[in-house]
Formats: structure tokens, C-alpha cells, sequence
């Protein structure tokens, strides 16, 4: 019966992912047969009044126009691709993006289409770590812009990077630093073409090509974190990054950090629904999707890698986790005062706060002098919340084990030890297992987050093809069922624990092996 | 032999062991009686120290166990223990629960650990039960188990926390008959019990507990035929009593009689006969007594003998005098004439508290 609903379930599954793309694509071309006349629909920023417009969060290209339109509600997104996807299921009117980028996004999706009027234009600087190399990064900063304005070296990148685009081979030397002057640490969105993008597996772009032409200037090596653009304030504030990138100059910025010069200064459209030029049907689509996320560049390599950046941080959180959870159950058992307030307060800390929260807390603050990468931190972070629930886990579980056992053992003349170990634990476990499966599936999903602190794990890395090739379905999909995978192969593992460990499941000949039996 | 000195227990303010001396002997074989929440089992477990007194010495072959330095777990492998909840461990068979215990705390080996509990396992009459698991087996069952696990290690003397509480009537004989055998082997044993007769049947000395002191000790026959002090008495006959004093016509009849209600719950005292009583009470003191007299003064105690299955209301009080016989209540009359009632008055001399007449009725158990 039991062996029916499992089949049952798995077909079921495989069905529902199967729908989901056509589904997906389905609601994806509804203007495919529609080749009537084409209007756009805005002409001016003005016609955009009262309508949703998509922003970047962090970019405040906003404030360029938003006292035209002031019943305008801008809605904000971490990638650009997320706001193309916004725009084309018709979520937003239009989205506000710089002409540099706006040139990739036209050819990949030709559908595109621009305001002959220009939002405004923004100028970018770098902003400058607050820590003790803060005054002299600046001074070589300003004075290295100051010069390849004047040797014509900015033109060039520009030229190179954003005129002349070419999003396949453009490519640029992030090595040879003779790094005599020591290690930068740089912060850039590592998905925000053609400024800092992973192409064929390596960092590239005008910001990358930027600063590694400045490194090489000055005597410096710089180690790059890829993070999302509203965590680089923060992370450059505490002085964790000593370079963050492409920072759009405006007031309020100028008061909570240290800015460069401008390094470019670049129009900023408007962007909205045009007409769908494509000619591509559905399973073409399909195909160039798929080879777009996952062939071009040998981007399955970097699933591969994300793959294992979140298969180390879940494996290694659980072991260290489960360790640390027992040890401090252990100290905690006899209610010793000291261990218990200290693991109370832990538990109330780690419990209370959110998961991305804590993380960004340890990467920035906690280690923010520390050079702990940020996988080390994430699995600090995750360990730490999964003792607490290895902890309470084990509370209740033993908890559930009647005081009865306990005395019974004793009296027998069991030490306190032999006690919980002999005694206590094994019938605690039945009632953990089953919750410390669940923890684990919780965990996995947790994990996702670790993007914020500049990891590249499977969720990020999926962000990342998404910024390149502007596809949301197979990154995405792919990416849930490598989860669905990984949860399956875990707690598959630990319910065979169970099974193994279950006292009852133990054959007869087992319990009295090696023993002469009278009849 | 095991001594216990000056033994006290205070749980914050919870005194439930006050000052305990005993000694047991080897061979011993006692009850510990008295009421619920006197300390019958906090004592018993201070015996091995599940519960740690406050002060006071207990001392196992010599050894002072409650100093710091003493190793327990040593004494408490020759103090079995038996309990009202058994105990087994869940996550282990019938065998392993009395295997195990065998060979990790006294080292012998598989073999040994299993001959010896099959003895016992023939001896508790379970042998069949080998590889079940303690919830596939009856309450008495797993008494009989963890008796045999109690067994097994060879103890000194055997503690019994109230062994046949928690089992369903049909299941204490069985239970019983397995300690009785152990009494006659000349096994020191301790017991805590609520089973009057069991108690008797199988112990050589009775402790009678009453507000966390040994308040009387003896032979069963002395304690329970000829008990020396007021409590034991009272415990011995089951005598708990109610007592009313009433001054006025005003007095709460229905608070009473729910009152009676309780009281006749508790000691399976049919309804009949309380309201009997309750009618004789009405009659007696507010209709009559009370009604007739300027200033009543009137002590009603109100007590049942499960011994002489007799429910008695003993009335005494100062006042115009009742008689039975100028009753105008038809009700009364027809009592007063049924052959289960015995009703007496009498005029009382030098009464402690000062009254000057007395009525005494009861009632006794009514054949259908």
C-alpha cells in the first residue's frame, strides 16, 4: 500500500514538472499570432504617470524622474533580468536601465523597446572602504581616473566594453599583479553586464577590466566578491571591502561613504514593451534556451560548481552543527547555570533573526577584519543555526523519554552516562529523527541565501546565467530540481539512520547472537 | 542492614520527610502504610538515593551513603528497585531488559546474563515473552518483568514503590503472588503499599507513616488489630470523619448534603444512606434542636468504618433536649424503625468541650 502512494507520488511529481514549462511558455507568447499593426504605447516619460516602473534596487535611478511622474509607484528588483521578466508579463510598464546595458538586453530579447527621451544621466564612482587604507586608496583612485582620462584610457574602455559590446568574446587579463603593495578587496555585482559578468567562467567587464588595469598601476592583487548591489554599501561601510564598484553618485550617498571620482557618466532610458520581432517558435525557443544557460560558455560547469559550493556548506553545517547542538545538550543536560544561559541566549539570537540577517551580520560586522571567506561564514552561520535546532531537537526528544527510564536506570545502578547513552538517547532518537529530517530539508532551502555574502552557490550562480542570457525558465527550474535532488538524496540518507538504528527493526537471531539458547 | 538517622526532606517548603529513624534488618520484610503525601515512597527513595535528603545519615553495610565521596552507583547495584510505572526499558526486549543491566553494570558475560534470566523468566512464569516489547505486554506482565530484571542483579534488599497501583484489579493477584514467594525466600524487602491485606499477609513489621514521621511501628497483628495511637486508628479503620457545627436555623442544608455527596464518593458509601442521614440531620438539629431552642449549640461529626461498613452521625449539643419519639416526621419514624439503624441518646457528664447531650444514629449496610 505504502510502496502504491510512493509510486503515485513520484508520478505525480514528474507530471507536474513536466506541465510546468509548457505552462511557463504557454502564457510566455501570448502575442505570437498577433502581427497587427504596431503603436507603442508611451511616447513620452509623462505618458508613464500613475503606472508601475521597475528599478534596480540600489541604483536610484529613480530620483531622476520621479517628480514627473509622481503617481508613478516604482517597483525594485535585484537583476535586470528579474525586471525584463517583470515587464514582459506585464507586472511593470517600463523599467529604467542604463543605455550600456539596454544594448545587451535589445538582442537578446528584440521585443525591447525604448523612449526616444532620456531619463538623465548618472555618473559612477567607486566607493572607498572605511578602514585604515581608506586615504591612500582614494588619493591613487582619484589620480589613476585623473589619468586615464587624460591618456585616453577611459575612452577606450568605454568604447571597448559599452560601444563596441560583444557579450561572447569581450574578455579582459584579471591576472599578472605583482601585488607588492598587498591584496584590495573588490566588491562587485558579478551580474550586471557588460559592468561585471562571469563569462566562461571567469570575471569580466568594464568595473573588472577597470580595476585590474588600476591594481597593476599601483602594486596590488585584488580578490574579487561577486554581491548583490544593496549589500556593497554595507559591506564597503564596515570596511570588509576596500573598493566597491559602480556606485551611482547622489546626495545621500556622498554622506555615509567615501566616493571617488567618476570613472563614466552614461544615459539612463526607458525601457518598455515594443514589438516582438522574434520569428522562433516554441521548441526553438526551447532548444536556444537551453543552450543559452547551459552550453554557451560552458555554464553547466558553473552549475556544477554552484552545486558543490551548496552541497559543502549544507554537509559541513550539518556535521559541525549537529556536533556543536550535542555538545552544548550535553553541558546544558544537568542544568549547570552557565551553559544554560549562554546556550539560551544563542538560542534566542539565532532564532529570532533572519537567516540573511545573521549571515550578513557575521561577514560584515562579527568577521568584518577577518579574511574568512564568505563559505566559511555561511557555514558558520548555518552550523550555528543548526545546532540550535539540534538542540531543541534533542530537548524535546529526550524530554519525550519518561523520567521513569531515568530512575529506573539509575536505581539499577547505571551511571549518569551509561544512562543517556544506553538508556535515554536510543528511544530519544525515534522521536528527533523524523524532526532532524525536516531540519535538514529546511537547511538545504536556507542556503540560498548565502548569494548576500558574496557565495557563489547554486541559487546564485543561476542568478548570475540569468544576468548573462536573460532566461529565467531553465536556470530557474533547473536550480529547483537540483534542490529537490539534493533534499532527496539527504534525508534519504538519514531516513535509512532511522531504519538502521530502529531497536524494534533488529532480527531475533541479532538480540541474542553468540548465545546458547535453552528451549 | 541499613540504618537510617535522623533522616529529614524539605522540598522548598514541602516537608515530606521530617525525622526518620529506622532499621532495617536482613530478612526484614516491611510495609510502609499510612495515607497519600505522608512520604511513604520520597522515603523509600531515599533509601537509594533517588531523591537526596536534606540531612540526616542512611547507612548501607556500614557505608554513610549520604556523604559526598560515596560512590552510588555501587550501592544502588545492591539495592533493587521495583516501581509503580515498571519501568522497562522501551527500546529494549523482555530478554535484553534484564540481559543488559547483568553485563554492563556487573560484568558477566552474554551467556551467563541470559541463563540467569531465563531462570527468572520461568520463576515470573514469562518465558514465552522473550523477544516481545515491553508495550506488547500486560501491566501486570511487565511488573512481573521488572520484577525479574530487579532479580537478576542480585540485590540486598528490593524496594517496592506501590508495585500494584498502577494495574488493573484483575492483574494485582498475579503481581502479588510473585512478591509473596520472594517474602518466603527470606528476602529483605521494603514496601510501599496501599493493599491492607497484602501488607499484613506478607511483612513481619508494619511502619505506619502519618506527616513524614514514623508514627507508629509494629507487628501487622499490633498494627492492624490493636493500634496503639489515635492516627493509626483512624487509618486502620478507614474513620475520617466530617464535622458541622450549627447556631442557627439559617444553616447551609444544601452545602451540606453536597458536602455528604463528596464524602460518600470517596469512600463508595452508596447514596441511599447518605440521604438518610442527611434527613436525620435535617430533622434532628434544624427542625427540631435549632427551632425550639434561644441560643443552639450544636456538633455534628459525621464518620464512616469500612471495617464495620457503618456510616454514623454523633451529635452532640446544648439546648432544648430532642426525643425521638415526639418527632412529628413520618419519614424519621419509619428510619428510626428500619433493623439497619441504631439510634441512641444519652445525657453527657464532664464532655471536653462542654456540651450536655448527646444522639448518636447509624447506619449499616442494607441487604437488597
Amino acid at each position: 500500500m505504502r510502496r502504491i502512494s510512493n509510486i503515485a507520488k513520484k508520478a505525480l511529481l514528474a507530471v507536474l514538472i513536466l506541465l510546468l514549462p509548457v505552462c511557463l511558455f504557454a502564457a510566455d507568447s501570448p502575442d505570437a499570432e498577433t502581427a497587427e499593426e504596431y503603436t507603442p504605447e508611451f511616447k513620452t516619460i509623462e505618458d508613464l504617470n500613475g503606472k508601475k516602473i521597475a528599478v534596480q534596487t540600489g541604483v536610484l535611478y529613480e530620483e531622476l524622474i520621479k517628480d514627473r511622474i509622481p503617481d508613478t509607484e516604482f517597483k525594485y528588483f535585484t537583476m535586470p533580468n528579474d525586471m525584463i521578466q517583470a515587464l514582459r508579463s506585464g507586472k511593470v510598464s517600463a523599467y529604467l536601465v542604463e543605455e550600456v546595458g539596454f544594448g545587451v538586453q535589445k538582442a537578446n530579447h528584440p521585443e525591447l523597446d525604448r523612449l526616444e527621451e532620456v531619463a538623465g544621466y548618472i555618473d559612477a564612482s567607486c566607493i572607498i572602504g572605511n578602514n585604515d587604507k581608506q586615504a591612500t586608496l582614494l588619493a591613487q583612485l582619484n589620480e589613476f581616473i585623473r589619468d586615464s582620462r587624460a591618456n585616453g584610457l577611459l575612452d577606450w574602455l568605454y568604447d571597448y566594453w559599452i560601444a563596441d559590446f560583444d557579450p561572447v568574446n569581450d574578455t579582459c587579463d584579471i591576472g599578472n599583479f605583482t601585488g607588492e603593495n598587498g591584496i584590495i578587496n573588490v566588491a562587485v555585482e558579478g551580474g550586471y553586464e557588460p559592468f561585471s559578468f562571469v563569462s566562461n567562467g571567469r570575471l569580466a567587464g568594464f568595473d573588472v577590466d577597470f580595476v585590474c588595469r588600476f591594481c597593476r598601476a599601483y602594486g596590488y592583487t585584488p580578490n574579487f566578491s561577486e554581491i548583490p548591489f544593496d549589500a556593497i554599501a554595507p559591506g564597503v561601510e564596515t570596511g570588509k571591502f576596500d573598493i566597491g564598484m559602480n556606485i551611482v553618485i547622489s546626495e545621500e550617498r556622498n554622506e555615509t561613504g567615501t566616493l571617488s571620482d567618476i570613472y563614466y557618466t552614461c544615459p539612463v532610458l526607458v525601457i518598455i514593451l515594443g514589438e516582438d520581432t522574434s520569428e522562433l517558435n516554441f521548441f526553438q525557443r526551447i532548444a536556444n534556451s537551453f543552450f543559452k544557460t547551459f552550453i554557451r560558455e560552458d555554464r553547466w560547469k558553473l552549475f556544477l560548481q554552484g552545486i558543490g559550493v551548496t552541497l559543502v556548506i549544507t554537509i559541513l553545517s550539518i556535521i559541525i552543527g549537529t556536533a556543536v547542538g550535542f555538545g552544548a545538550f550535553m553541558l546544558c543536560r544537568h542544568g549547570r547555570v552557565i551553559p544554560n544561559k549562554i546556550t539560551g541566549f544563542f538560542l534566542w539570537l539565532v532564532h529570532g533573526m533572519p537567516t540573511v540577517l545573521l549571515l550578513m551580520i557575521l561577514y560584515y560586522i562579527i568577521f568584518g577584519s577577518s579574511r574568512l571567506d564568505g563559505m566559511w561564514i555561511s557555514i558558520i552561520g548555518f552550523s550555528l543555526i543548526f545546532a540550535c535546532s539540534v538542540f531543541e531537537m534533542l530537548r524535546v526528544g529526550t524530554n519525550a523519554v519518561g523520567r521513569g527510564q531515568y530512575e529506573a536506570s539509575t536505581a539499577l545502578g547505571y551511571s549518569d552516562n551509561q544512562s543517556f547513552f544506553r538508556i535515554i538517547l536510543p528511544q530519544a532518537a525515534g522521536h528527533f529523527l523524523p524532526l532532524y529530517r525536516n531540519e535538514i530539508v529546511t537547511l538545504i532551502k536556507e542556503t540560498a541565501v548565502v548569494g548576500y555574502i558574496s557565495v557563489l552557490d547554486l541559487t546564485r550562480i543561476s542568478d548570475l546565467v540569468r544576468s548573462r542570457t536573460y532566461e529565467a525558465f531553465f536556470p530557474l527550474i533547473l536550480t529547483a530540481i537540483m534542490y529537490f535532488i539534493i533534499a532527496a538524496i539527504l534525508t534519504r540518507v538519514v531516513s535509512r539512520v532511522e531504519i538502521r538504528i530502529d531497536p524494534r527493526r533488529r532480527p531475533q537471531e541479532k538480540i541474542l547472537a553468540g548465545i546458547r539458547q535453552i528451549d | 542492614m541499613i540504618e537510617l538517622r535522623h533522616v529529614r526532606k524539605e522540598f522548598g517548603d514541602v516537608v515530606p520527610l521530617q525525622d526518620i529513624n529506622v532499621t532495617i534488618n536482613d530478612g526484614d520484610v516491611i510495609s510502609i502504610i499510612g495515607p497519600s503525601g505522608t512520604g511513604k515512597s520520597t522515603l523509600l527513595r531515599c533509601i537509594n538515593m533517588l531523591i537526596e535528603p536534606t540531612s540526616g545519615q542512611i547507612i548501607v553495610d556500614g557505608q554513610d551513603i549520604t556523604e559526598p565521596g560515596c560512590d552510588l552507583n555501587e550501592i544502588r547495584k545492591k539495592v533493587g528497585m521495583v516501581f509503580q510505572s515498571f519501568n522497562l526499558f522501551g527500546h529494549l526486549t523482555v530478554i535484553e531488559n534484564i540481559m543488559n543491566p547483568q553485563i554492563t553494570l556487573l560484568g558477566r558475560s552474554r551467556q551467563e546474563a541470559y541463563d540467569k534470566a531465563m531462570y527468572l523468566l520461568q520463576q515470573v512464569g514469562l518465558v514465552t515473552k522473550v523477544f516481545s516489547y515491553p508495550d506488547e505486554l500486560s501491566g501486570g506482565q511487565q511488573q512481573r518483568i521488572a520484577i525479574a530484571r530487579t532479580l537478576a542483579m542480585d540485590p540486598d534488599i528490593i524496594l517496592f514503590d506501590e508495585p500494584t497501583s498502577a494495574l488493573d484489579p484483575s492483574m494485582i493477584g498475579e503481581v502479588q503472588s510473585v512478591i509473596k514467594l520472594l517474602a518466603k525466600t527470606g528476602r529483605t524487602m521494603m514496601i510501599v503499599t496501599h493493599e491492607m491485606d497484602f501488607a499484613r499477609k506478607i511483612s513481619n513489621r508494619i511502619l505506619f507513616m502519618h506527616d513524614g514521621v514514623i508514627y507508629e511501628e509494629g507487628a501487622p497483628k499490633q498494627i492492624f488489630e490493636h493500634p496503639q495511637k489515635e492516627e493509626t486508628r483512624r487509618f486502620i479503620q478507614r474513620l475520617s470523619s466530617l464535622t458541622y457545627r450549627i447556631t442557627s436555623t439559617d444553616f447551609d442544608v444544601e452545602a451540606t448534603n453536597e458536602e455528604l455527596q463528596a464524602y460518600g464518593e470517596k469512600l463508595l458509601i452508596e447514596a441511599e444512606r447518605l440521604s438518610k442521614l442527611s434527613m436525620a440531620l435535617e430533622e434532628i438539629c434544624i427542625n427540631n434542636i435549632a427551632a425550639y431552642s434561644d441560643t443552639p449549640d450544636i456538633f455534628v461529626k459525621v464518620e464512616y468504618s469500612e471495617k464495620l461498613d457503618t456510616l454514623t452521625m454523633d451529635i452532640r449539643y446544648n439546648g432544648e433536649p430532642f426525643k425521638a419519639a415526639e418527632s412529628e416526621s413520618k419519614l424519621f419514624q419509619l428510619l428510626l424503625q428500619e433493623p439497619t439503624t441504631t439510634y441512641t441518646e444519652s445525657e453527657l457528664e464532664n464532655d471536653p468541650d462542654g456540651f450536655s447531650r448527646r444522639i448518636k444514629i447509624s447506619f449499616g449496610w442494607v441487604e437488597e
